[in-house]
Protein backbone atom coordinates (compact mmCIF):
# COMPACT_ATOMS: atom_id res chain seq x y z
CA UNK A 1 0.00 0.00 0.00
CA UNK A 2 1.42 3.60 -0.85
CA UNK A 3 2.29 5.93 2.09
CA UNK A 4 -0.95 8.15 0.77
CA UNK A 5 -3.02 5.23 0.80
CA UNK A 6 -2.52 4.29 4.20
CA UNK A 7 -2.52 8.13 5.73
CA UNK A 8 -6.28 8.22 4.27
CA UNK A 9 -7.12 4.89 5.46
CA UNK A 10 -5.86 6.17 8.91
CA UNK A 11 -7.82 9.54 8.59
CA UNK A 12 -10.95 7.69 7.62
CA UNK A 13 -10.70 5.00 10.61
CA UNK A 14 -10.12 7.92 13.11
CA UNK A 15 -12.89 10.00 11.16
CA UNK A 16 -15.44 7.32 12.65
CA UNK A 17 -13.99 6.70 15.66
CA UNK A 18 -14.69 10.58 16.27
CA UNK A 19 -18.07 10.48 14.59
CA UNK A 20 -19.33 7.03 16.59
CA UNK A 21 -17.78 8.79 19.68
CA UNK A 22 -16.02 5.55 21.03
CA UNK A 23 -12.86 3.42 20.05
CA UNK A 24 -14.92 0.56 19.25
CA UNK A 25 -15.55 0.60 15.58
CA UNK A 26 -13.23 0.30 12.89
CA UNK A 27 -11.51 -2.86 12.15
CA UNK A 28 -9.35 -2.29 14.98
CA UNK A 29 -8.16 0.23 17.14
CA UNK A 30 -5.44 1.59 19.68
CA UNK A 31 -7.89 -0.40 21.82
CA UNK A 32 -9.72 -3.31 22.19
CA UNK A 33 -13.80 -4.06 20.90
CA UNK A 34 -15.31 -4.61 24.07
CA UNK A 35 -14.09 -2.34 26.81
CA UNK A 36 -15.57 1.19 27.46
CA UNK A 37 -13.20 4.19 27.11
CA UNK A 38 -13.16 4.91 30.87
CA UNK A 39 -11.88 1.11 31.43
CA UNK A 40 -8.88 1.48 28.93
CA UNK A 41 -8.15 5.26 30.23
CA UNK A 42 -7.66 3.49 33.78
CA UNK A 43 -5.25 1.00 32.22
CA UNK A 44 -3.10 3.64 30.72
CA UNK A 45 -2.93 5.76 33.72
CA UNK A 46 -5.66 8.05 34.01
CA UNK A 47 -7.34 8.55 37.15
CA UNK A 48 -11.30 8.65 38.06
CA UNK A 49 -10.50 12.42 39.20
CA UNK A 50 -9.11 13.13 35.43
CA UNK A 51 -12.01 11.23 34.08
CA UNK A 52 -14.17 13.44 35.84
CA UNK A 53 -12.61 16.41 35.21
CA UNK A 54 -12.78 16.32 30.89
CA UNK A 55 -15.68 16.75 28.59
CA UNK A 56 -17.56 13.54 28.52
CA UNK A 57 -16.91 13.21 24.74
CA UNK A 58 -13.42 13.88 24.95
CA UNK A 59 -11.53 10.38 26.09
CA UNK A 60 -12.43 8.01 23.42
CA UNK A 61 -9.84 5.15 25.06
CA UNK A 62 -7.45 5.57 22.06
CA UNK A 63 -4.51 6.61 24.26
CA UNK A 64 -1.82 4.40 25.49
CA UNK A 65 -0.09 6.36 28.68
CA UNK A 66 -1.07 9.55 30.64
CA UNK A 67 1.90 12.43 29.17
CA UNK A 68 -0.17 15.07 31.10
CA UNK A 69 0.90 13.12 34.12
CA UNK A 70 4.33 12.83 33.22
CA UNK A 71 4.83 16.20 32.63
CA UNK A 72 5.01 18.27 35.04
CA UNK A 73 3.35 21.22 33.72
CA UNK A 74 3.34 24.52 35.19
CA UNK A 75 0.55 27.45 35.35
CA UNK A 76 1.82 29.83 32.22
CA UNK A 77 3.10 27.48 29.99
CA UNK A 78 2.41 27.11 26.52
CA UNK A 79 1.80 23.05 25.54
CA UNK A 80 1.26 21.90 22.15
CA UNK A 81 -0.77 18.40 21.55
CA UNK A 82 0.30 15.98 18.63
CA UNK A 83 -2.84 14.25 17.48
CA UNK A 84 -4.89 15.43 20.21
CA UNK A 85 -8.39 14.02 18.57
CA UNK A 86 -11.14 14.78 20.91
CA UNK A 87 -9.04 16.65 23.59
CA UNK A 88 -8.73 14.70 26.02
CA UNK A 89 -5.12 15.62 27.34
CA UNK A 90 -5.35 19.30 25.98
CA UNK A 91 -8.71 19.64 28.45
CA UNK A 92 -6.48 17.39 31.12
CA UNK A 93 -3.64 19.96 30.36
CA UNK A 94 -5.28 23.32 30.15
CA UNK A 95 -6.31 22.56 33.96
CA UNK A 96 -2.68 22.36 34.62
CA UNK A 97 -1.21 25.41 32.35
CA UNK A 98 -4.56 27.34 34.19
CA UNK A 99 -5.71 30.45 32.69
CA UNK A 100 -2.40 32.37 31.65
CA UNK A 101 -1.34 28.87 30.02
CA UNK A 102 -2.38 27.86 26.36
CA UNK A 103 -2.65 24.53 24.90
CA UNK A 104 -2.79 23.85 21.41
CA UNK A 105 -3.97 20.55 19.96
CA UNK A 106 -3.11 19.39 16.30
CA UNK A 107 -4.88 16.75 14.54
CA UNK A 108 -5.08 15.73 11.01
CA UNK A 109 -8.71 14.33 11.19
CA UNK A 110 -11.13 17.17 10.37
CA UNK A 111 -13.98 15.61 12.34
CA UNK A 112 -11.67 15.08 15.35
CA UNK A 113 -10.94 18.67 15.22
CA UNK A 114 -14.59 19.30 14.72
CA UNK A 115 -15.52 17.48 18.28
CA UNK A 116 -12.41 18.79 20.15
CA UNK A 117 -13.55 22.35 19.38
CA UNK A 118 -17.45 21.45 19.97
CA UNK A 119 -15.91 20.31 23.31
CA UNK A 120 -14.00 23.62 24.39
CA UNK A 121 -17.00 25.68 23.62
CA UNK A 122 -19.50 23.38 25.76
CA UNK A 123 -17.52 23.21 28.44
CA UNK A 124 -16.07 27.02 28.04
CA UNK A 125 -12.47 26.34 28.11
CA UNK A 126 -10.40 29.48 27.23
CA UNK A 127 -7.00 28.44 27.02
CA UNK A 128 -7.53 25.48 24.48
CA UNK A 129 -7.16 26.15 21.01
CA UNK A 130 -7.21 23.57 18.19
CA UNK A 131 -6.05 23.33 14.75
CA UNK A 132 -6.55 20.92 11.21
CA UNK A 133 -2.77 20.20 10.53
CA UNK A 134 -0.29 17.75 9.92
CA UNK A 135 2.70 16.82 12.86
CA UNK A 136 5.36 16.29 10.35
CA UNK A 137 4.85 20.48 9.48
CA UNK A 138 3.66 22.29 12.38
CA UNK A 139 2.12 25.45 12.13
CA UNK A 140 4.23 26.85 14.49
CA UNK A 141 7.01 29.64 15.43
CA UNK A 142 10.61 27.94 15.90
CA UNK A 143 11.05 28.43 19.88
CA UNK A 144 7.65 29.07 20.80
CA UNK A 145 6.62 25.77 22.86
CA UNK A 146 6.96 24.61 26.56
CA UNK A 147 5.97 21.12 26.74
CA UNK A 148 4.74 19.16 23.71
CA UNK A 149 3.45 16.00 24.51
CA UNK A 150 1.91 13.21 22.68
CA UNK A 151 -0.27 10.24 23.38
CA UNK A 152 0.09 7.03 21.15
CA UNK A 153 0.00 8.80 18.04
CA UNK A 154 3.43 9.46 16.26
CA UNK A 155 3.28 5.41 15.77
CA UNK A 156 0.70 6.09 13.03
CA UNK A 157 2.88 8.69 11.61
CA UNK A 158 4.57 8.18 8.04
CA UNK A 159 7.55 10.00 8.56
CA UNK A 160 8.68 9.98 12.48
CA UNK A 161 11.69 11.66 12.00
CA UNK A 162 10.54 14.71 10.34
CA UNK A 163 8.04 14.78 13.31
CA UNK A 164 10.46 14.13 15.92
CA UNK A 165 12.74 17.22 14.39
CA UNK A 166 9.42 19.24 14.14
CA UNK A 167 8.63 19.01 17.52
CA UNK A 168 12.54 19.97 18.95
CA UNK A 169 12.43 23.29 16.53
CA UNK A 170 8.87 24.68 18.00
CA UNK A 171 10.19 24.10 21.66
CA UNK A 172 11.96 26.13 23.45
CA UNK A 173 15.13 26.14 24.95
CA UNK A 174 14.48 24.00 28.20
CA UNK A 175 11.42 22.60 26.54
CA UNK A 176 10.45 19.47 26.66
CA UNK A 177 8.98 16.12 24.95
CA UNK A 178 6.83 14.10 26.99
CA UNK A 179 5.22 11.10 24.64
CA UNK A 180 3.34 8.22 25.42
CA UNK A 181 3.63 5.52 22.05
CA UNK A 182 3.68 2.03 20.66
CA UNK A 183 7.34 0.68 20.27
CA UNK A 184 8.34 -3.04 19.04
CA UNK A 185 10.87 -5.46 20.94
CA UNK A 186 11.27 -7.45 18.14
CA UNK A 187 10.09 -7.13 14.58
CA UNK A 188 6.71 -8.57 13.77
CA UNK A 189 6.22 -11.03 11.16
CA UNK A 190 5.66 -9.77 7.48
CA UNK A 191 1.67 -10.47 7.13
CA UNK A 192 1.51 -7.95 10.06
CA UNK A 193 3.57 -5.98 9.24
CA UNK A 194 1.60 -5.37 5.50
CA UNK A 195 -1.63 -5.25 7.40
CA UNK A 196 -3.67 -1.87 7.87
CA UNK A 197 -5.79 -3.07 10.65
CA UNK A 198 -2.54 -3.50 12.52
CA UNK A 199 -1.48 -0.03 11.43
CA UNK A 200 -4.75 1.70 11.94
CA UNK A 201 -4.10 0.17 15.60
CA UNK A 202 -0.77 1.41 15.93
CA UNK A 203 1.17 -1.59 15.84
CA UNK A 204 2.62 -1.99 12.22
CA UNK A 205 3.42 1.06 12.17
CA UNK A 206 5.43 1.15 15.11
CA UNK A 207 9.26 1.31 15.27
CA UNK A 208 11.98 -0.74 16.68
CA UNK A 209 12.72 0.90 20.16
CA UNK A 210 15.95 1.78 19.40
CA UNK A 211 15.09 3.16 16.22
CA UNK A 212 12.70 4.99 17.82
CA UNK A 213 15.14 6.13 20.75
CA UNK A 214 17.83 6.65 18.15
CA UNK A 215 15.13 9.70 16.30
CA UNK A 216 14.39 11.59 18.98
CA UNK A 217 18.01 11.34 19.85
CA UNK A 218 19.54 12.41 16.50
CA UNK A 219 16.78 15.58 16.13
CA UNK A 220 18.84 16.62 19.01
CA UNK A 221 17.60 16.17 22.23
CA UNK A 222 19.35 15.80 25.41
CA UNK A 223 18.37 13.84 29.08
CA UNK A 224 16.26 11.07 27.12
CA UNK A 225 14.41 8.78 29.78
CA UNK A 226 12.25 6.14 29.33
CA UNK A 227 10.05 6.86 32.22
CA UNK A 228 7.96 3.80 31.84
CA UNK A 229 7.84 0.85 29.69
CA UNK A 230 4.83 -1.90 30.03
CA UNK A 231 3.31 -4.75 27.55
CA UNK A 232 0.40 -3.22 25.69
CA UNK A 233 -2.50 -4.46 27.17
CA UNK A 234 -2.92 -7.94 25.54
CA UNK A 235 -6.94 -7.48 25.44
CA UNK A 236 -6.32 -4.12 23.36
CA UNK A 237 -5.12 -6.27 20.28
CA UNK A 238 -8.03 -8.38 20.51
CA UNK A 239 -9.49 -7.96 16.78
CA UNK A 240 -6.48 -8.49 15.35
CA UNK A 241 -5.25 -11.39 17.59
CA UNK A 242 -7.95 -13.38 15.53
CA UNK A 243 -6.15 -12.59 11.79
CA UNK A 244 -2.70 -12.90 12.62
CA UNK A 245 -2.03 -14.59 15.74
CA UNK A 246 -0.80 -11.77 17.25
CA UNK A 247 -0.78 -12.91 20.88
CA UNK A 248 2.39 -14.43 19.86
CA UNK A 249 4.23 -11.35 19.49
CA UNK A 250 2.23 -9.36 22.52
CA UNK A 251 5.28 -9.08 24.48
CA UNK A 252 7.02 -7.52 21.37
CA UNK A 253 4.63 -4.64 21.47
CA UNK A 254 5.54 -2.48 23.92
CA UNK A 255 3.67 0.93 25.48
CA UNK A 256 6.65 3.20 26.47
CA UNK A 257 6.78 6.72 27.89
CA UNK A 258 9.82 8.71 27.34
CA UNK A 259 10.35 12.27 28.66
CA UNK A 260 13.43 14.46 26.63
CA UNK A 261 14.88 18.12 27.29
CA UNK A 262 15.84 20.55 24.30
CA UNK A 263 19.19 21.91 25.36
CA UNK A 264 19.80 25.11 22.91
CA UNK A 265 23.35 25.51 24.91
CA UNK A 266 24.67 22.19 23.25
CA UNK A 267 25.09 22.51 19.57
CA UNK A 268 23.42 19.50 17.09
CA UNK A 269 26.22 18.14 15.42
CA UNK B 1 -11.27 28.38 16.41
CA UNK B 2 -10.83 31.75 18.40
CA UNK B 3 -12.42 32.60 21.47
CA UNK B 4 -13.47 36.14 21.76
CA UNK B 5 -13.52 34.65 24.84
CA UNK B 6 -9.72 34.04 25.15
CA UNK B 7 -8.35 37.03 26.91
CA UNK B 8 -6.44 39.43 24.67
CA UNK B 9 -2.93 38.30 25.97
CA UNK B 10 -3.32 34.77 24.82
CA UNK B 11 -5.23 35.60 21.61
CA UNK B 12 -1.89 37.40 21.01
CA UNK B 13 0.28 35.06 22.28
CA UNK B 14 -1.59 32.34 20.00
CA UNK B 15 -1.35 34.50 17.11
CA UNK B 16 2.28 35.34 17.84
CA UNK B 17 3.25 31.58 17.59
CA UNK B 18 1.11 30.37 14.59
CA UNK B 19 3.27 30.20 11.41
CA UNK B 20 2.56 29.43 7.85
CA UNK B 21 3.58 25.05 8.40
CA UNK B 22 5.69 25.47 5.12
CA UNK B 23 8.04 28.11 5.25
CA UNK B 24 7.05 28.77 9.48
CA UNK B 25 6.41 32.62 8.23
CA UNK B 26 4.23 35.10 10.05
CA UNK B 27 0.39 34.62 9.02
CA UNK B 28 -2.05 37.05 8.92
CA UNK B 29 -5.49 36.34 9.99
CA UNK B 30 -8.30 37.62 7.77
CA UNK B 31 -12.20 37.59 9.16
CA UNK B 32 -14.89 36.72 7.11
CA UNK B 33 -17.52 36.10 9.33
CA UNK B 34 -17.70 35.47 13.42
CA UNK B 35 -19.92 35.14 15.70
CA UNK B 36 -19.63 35.73 19.76
CA UNK B 37 -18.04 32.04 20.33
CA UNK B 38 -15.53 32.05 17.50
CA UNK B 39 -14.42 33.19 13.64
CA UNK B 40 -16.47 30.90 11.33
CA UNK B 41 -14.77 31.62 8.41
CA UNK B 42 -12.01 33.27 7.43
CA UNK B 43 -8.08 32.59 5.87
CA UNK B 44 -4.53 32.71 7.57
CA UNK B 45 -2.39 34.15 4.69
CA UNK B 46 1.05 33.77 4.48
CA UNK B 47 3.10 36.41 2.74
CA UNK B 48 6.36 34.59 1.81
CA UNK B 49 4.58 31.52 0.04
CA UNK B 50 1.54 33.52 -0.98
CA UNK B 51 -0.61 30.86 0.42
CA UNK B 52 -4.04 30.81 1.94
CA UNK B 53 -5.27 28.65 4.53
CA UNK B 54 -8.43 28.82 5.15
CA UNK B 55 -11.04 28.94 8.38
CA UNK B 56 -13.78 26.77 7.57
CA UNK B 57 -17.10 26.28 9.86
CA UNK B 58 -14.88 27.46 12.63
CA UNK B 59 -12.02 25.15 11.89
CA UNK B 60 -8.31 26.90 10.52
CA UNK B 61 -7.07 24.38 8.28
CA UNK B 62 -2.96 24.73 8.69
CA UNK B 63 -2.19 21.68 6.18
CA UNK B 64 0.19 22.28 3.76
CA UNK B 65 -2.24 22.92 0.41
CA UNK B 66 0.22 20.32 -1.52
CA UNK B 67 -1.57 17.55 0.80
CA UNK B 68 -4.72 19.45 1.52
CA UNK B 69 -7.53 17.34 0.19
Amino acid sequence: MKNKDIKNVVKKEYSTIAKNNNSCCGPVSCCGSSESPEEISKLAGYTDEDLKNVPQDSNLGLGCGNPVSLASLKKGEVVLDLGSGAGFDCFLAAEKVGDDGLVIGVDMTPDMVEKAKNNAVKDNYTNVEFRLGEIENLPLDDNSVDVVISNCVINLSLDKEKVFNDVYRVLKSNGRLVVSDIVLLQNLPEPIRNSIDAYVGCISGALKKDDYLDLIENAGFKNIQIIDESEFPHNALSSVIDEYDISRYAESIVSIKIKAIKIDSISKL
Amino acid sequence: MMYPVLGEQLKKELMDILACPICKGDLVLNIVEEDEVEIKSGTFYCSQCKEYYPVEDGIPNLIPPDIRE
